[in-house]
């Protein structure tokens, strides 16, 4: 198993993507503490710091895009055949990628975290306001960014193994994440799913705060929200490794 | 282009196909009760024409795709219950298996990752293959001549003691179709078993020791090539009395064409019984040559036999 992880690792550091997308990260995370701080009605009060550091999570979609091209370019290049004459276990192929992506999560993670901390802190300091790191709302804030864009990546890795074909699984994937989720919110009735769907999940893993949301939705509890999101990781990577199992590679 | 060097003498392995059988979405009978043996030190040619079950055949072996019926092992073992295949059996199936951003050596560094092997091990094979000056080129500047080499430099790097190669030929210019056949040659001498298809007998009949024929997803022959050609000897005899020649060796189970103004053509007689016979009648003969028959025209008579037997009976069920 150790093999096939650096393996995977190798895989990723042999093709350019992992760099542009690390270059957006950088941007993202950098850009909405800009977004935060700057205008005139942005943050000035301590309390308003461990919302600012959560917006980092939203570098999850590019850790998602990641874990679908971990798998759909393996169908695309036909490299799921040398990958499976090396390895025929394919629960093994896809436990190797599952690990891999949930590391490869906590180190962009770590980039948009620092990013933001770079920004920030001296900024917020001119500003004169405290980034209290002891204060347990900011800590949770940081952890939740890492909990959320780890599990993101193997999000993507089973909807990737589902759908296989790359273009399709980056497009319905995020449709899913920041198209349809929203839409949700606003039809009654249905709104009620939405603390389940990932982007409520991973709400409800970092928020701090109130948990309303909007006309009678509140976010799940911080465990709840790590346990709905990993069910929103495993199993679709699960039923992809199983539906590809069983599948014959010509 | 260098000899290939291997660090360690392998360990024979035998290919057995027993009764393998594909049938795609219930009803296309890719490959049909189909049996044979592969024999370690030797080279195999797996034939047939395209469309033929070669390719779906050799993922059956190498546990890509699961048979209907039957089954295919490797040295005595299923594909898949080997520990760590790539130091087996070593495959190099279509050629762009790579992905196109990644150069070759990188490409065959996962490999040895994955396999436990030393990275030099892929700068070794590709000096075998010849690709060391492309080893830092990405992948997608590859001819179809340089993936294939590609493709064999990594069925080459565990070493293995069995090779299966679909179509290798393919996309090599006739040099490299040279060097192929002496780097086949060589692998099987050191005692490997190497089972390589093609859908052109050219291709691999100099340097096969057996071929195995496949048509419409059925065995037509298997055999050694001496086998396969025996009694199918054709001799050609030129002479000034053609009418006196004919007349000397026409007997029962003797055909004759003429083939030229002062030509025939004779089936079913060795060459000493014809000049025997012409000798014997005191005709002249300018020319007593044995035709042998080339398997080329074998591969076509075989494939095309199979083809109107089909089509009389109708598709098998």
């Amino acid at each position: 198993m150790i093999r096939l992880i650096r393996a995977e690792f190798l895989k990723l550091r042999t093709t350019q993507v992992w760099f542009w997308l690390l270059m957006a990260t950088i941007a993202v995370s950098g850009l909405l503490i800009v977004a935060q701080i700057a205008p005139s009605d942005g943050v000035r009060r301590a309390d308003q710091v461990p919302d600012m550091f959560a917006s980092s999570s939203t570098v999850d979609i590019v850790v998602f895009v990641l874990g679908v091209l971990a798998v759909t370019t393996e169908f695309r290049y036909q490299t799921i055949t040398p990958a499976v004459l090396q390895t025929p276990s394919r629960w093994a192929i896809v436990t190797a990628k599952m690990i891999t992506y949930a590391i490869v999560g906590v180190i962009y993670a770590l980039v948009a975290v620092v990013t933001q901390l770079a920004v920030a802190v001296p900024w917020l300091d001119a500003k004169n306001v405290d980034v209290e790191f002891g204060n347990g709302a900011v800590q949770h804030s940081i952890i939740g960014v890492f909990a959320v864009v780890a599990l993101y990546g193997i999000v993507g890795l089973g909807v990737g193994a589902l759908l296989r074909n790359q273009i399709v699984a980056v497009v319905v994937g995020l449709l899913f994440l920041l198209v349809l989720e929203n839409v949700t919110l606003a039809i009654p009735g249905v709104r009620h799913a939405w603390p389940y769907l990932p982007n409520g999940a991973s709400a409800a893993i970092i928020n701090t705060g109130d948990t309303h949301v909007t006309d009678g939705v509140y976010l799940i509890s911080t465990a709840g929200g790590v346990l709905v999101l990993v069910l929103w990781a495993v199993i679709p990577a699960i039923a992809g490794a199983a539906f590809t199992m069983n599948r014959d590679i010509t | 282009m260098t000899e290939p060097v291997h660090a360690s003498p392998p360990t024979p392995g035998r290919i057995v196909v027993s009764e393998l059988t594909k049938i795609f979405g219930g009803k296309v009978r890719a490959v049909d009760r189909l049996s044979f043996t592969v024999e370690p030190g030797s080279v195999t040619g797996f034939l047939g024409p395209n469309g033929a079950g070669k390719t779906t055949t050799l993922r059956m072996v190498l546990g890509l795709v699961r048979p209907t019926a039957g089954y295919a092992t490797i040295g005595g073992q299923p594909y898949r219950h080997l520990g760590t295949p790539s130091r087996f059996v070593g495959a190099a199936l279509e050629s762009s298996s790579c992905h196109p951003a990644r150069t070759a050596r990188n490409h065959l560094r996962i490999m040895c990752v994955v396999a436990g092997l030393p990275e030099q091990r892929a700068d070794a094979v590709l000096e075998m293959v010849g690709l060391r000056d492309a080893a830092k080129r990405k992948v997608r500047g590859y001819s179809m001549g340089m993936r294939q080499r590609l493709g064999l430099a990594a069925a080459l790097l565990g070493d293995p003691a069995v090779l299966v190669l679909d179509e290798p030929a393919n996309g090599l210019d006739p040099d490299g179709i040279r060097w192929l056949r002496g780097l086949l040659r060589h692998l099987a001498n050191e005692g490997r078993t190497v089972l390589v298809s093609s859908h052109q007998l050219n291709e691999v009949e100099e340097v096969a020791d057996r071929v195995v024929i496949l048509n419409h997803g059925k065995l037509v022959q298997q055999g050694s090539i001496a086998e396969l050609t025996a009694g199918t000897d054709r001799v050609v005899v030129r002479s000034p009395r053609l009418d006196a020649l004919h007349a000397a060796i026409a007997q029962d189970g003797v055909r004759i064409e003429q083939v030229g103004p002062d030509a025939l053509r004779v089936h079913g007689l060795a060459v000493e019984q014809v000049g025997h016979l012409s000798f014997a009648a005191g005709v002249e003969l300018h020319e007593l040559t044995a035709q042998r028959s080339d398997l080329e025209e074998l591969f076509f008579a075989l494939t095309t036999e199979a083809a109107a037997e089909t089509a009389v009976q109708g598709e098998p069920e």
